[in-house]
């Protein structure tokens, strides 16, 4: 094992720690903390994919700005920690079970059919395939029309936040 | 190879069902958002595995379509939260039974 594929595996294992860690903290800035945790650490395994502005733009977009973005509206409505409940119905254990059994079953038909045919032609040429002028050319050229129609959704987005968030209580 | 694809496959199942589990779990509209984020994170995973697997670049094209589709929805989802908050202060998902028969 080589110490790049190590260094993989400490990644795919902190993530999935940090994962359950932000799924099952009681105090929601915690909770956010492991999930900035859990996305440095899939930026470094975007990176090790050979995606190098993917990892880029999961810092700054994820990390950066939808992070912020959460901690702000946390520190504005003041969220109090979750209270102790009972979390599921009675019925979990047989929902468990189904979803042990779908696991299985993902697990068998991977077993049946793998997904190994390119693995072969991984000897790489030129400049490495996810570099940023390759995605460039592929956002500015065959994907011109979707990338366009992404700042549309995105400027949809915006007003609507700001219609929904920006509203005034009636009268007023 | 560096980092087998197999395994990459298999992170992504993981952080994904873990995504599932807090949004199940969590009470909190706010907690159950930030699991929604762990779930696409886990999308855009696979995505960019499958990218380097058959090395295809649309695989990534489609992961920062996915990042930018959820900085949209996080901007309506906590704009609907502010909104909620402004009416109901206080209000957990649990409470938000207006719509219910």
């Amino acid at each position: 094992m080589t110490l790049l594929t190590a260094t993989f595996y400490y990644m795919a294992a902190a993530s999935v720690a940090s994962a359950l860690l932000a799924v099952t903290r009681k105090n929601p800035v915690h909770s956010m903390l492991w999930v900035l945790a859990l996305f440095l650490h899939v930026a470094g395994i975007f990176l090790m994919l050979g995606a190098e502005f993917l990892a880029a733009v999961q810092v700054i977009v994820y990390a950066g700005a939808i992070l912020i973005f959460y901690l702000f509206v946390v520190m504005l409505l003041d969220l109090p920690d979750e209270e102790a409940r009972p979390r599921f119905g009675n019925h979990w254990p047989l929902a468990a079970a189904v979803g042990l059994c779908f696991a299985t079953l993902a697990w068998l038909a991977r077993v049946g059919t793998g997904v190994a045919p390119a693995a072969t032609r991984m000897a790489l040429e030129g400049p490495p395939q996810g570099s940023l002028s390759a995605v460039g050319m592929a956002l500015f050229g065959p994907f011109a029309l979707p990338f366009e129609i992404v700042s549309l959704v995105l400027l949809a987005a915006i007003i609507g936040a700001v219609v929904l968030a920006g509203r005034r209580a009636a009268g007023s | 190879m560096i980092v087998p694809v197999g395994a990459v496959l298999g992170l992504s199942a993981v952080l994904f069902g873990i995504g599932v589990f807090g949004f199940l779990a969590r009470r909190n509209i706010i907690l159950m958002l930030i699991s929604i984020e762990v779930m696409l994170n886990a999308v855009n995973l696979s995505l960019a595995g499958f990218s380097r697997h058959f090395e295809d670049l649309r695989g990534q094209v489609l992961a920062l379509f996915v990042i930018a589709v959820a900085a949209a929805e996080v901007g309506v989802g906590l704009g609907l939260v502010i909104a909620l908050n402004r009416n109901k202060p206080g209000a957990g998902a649990a409470d938000l039974t207006k719509l219910k028969w």
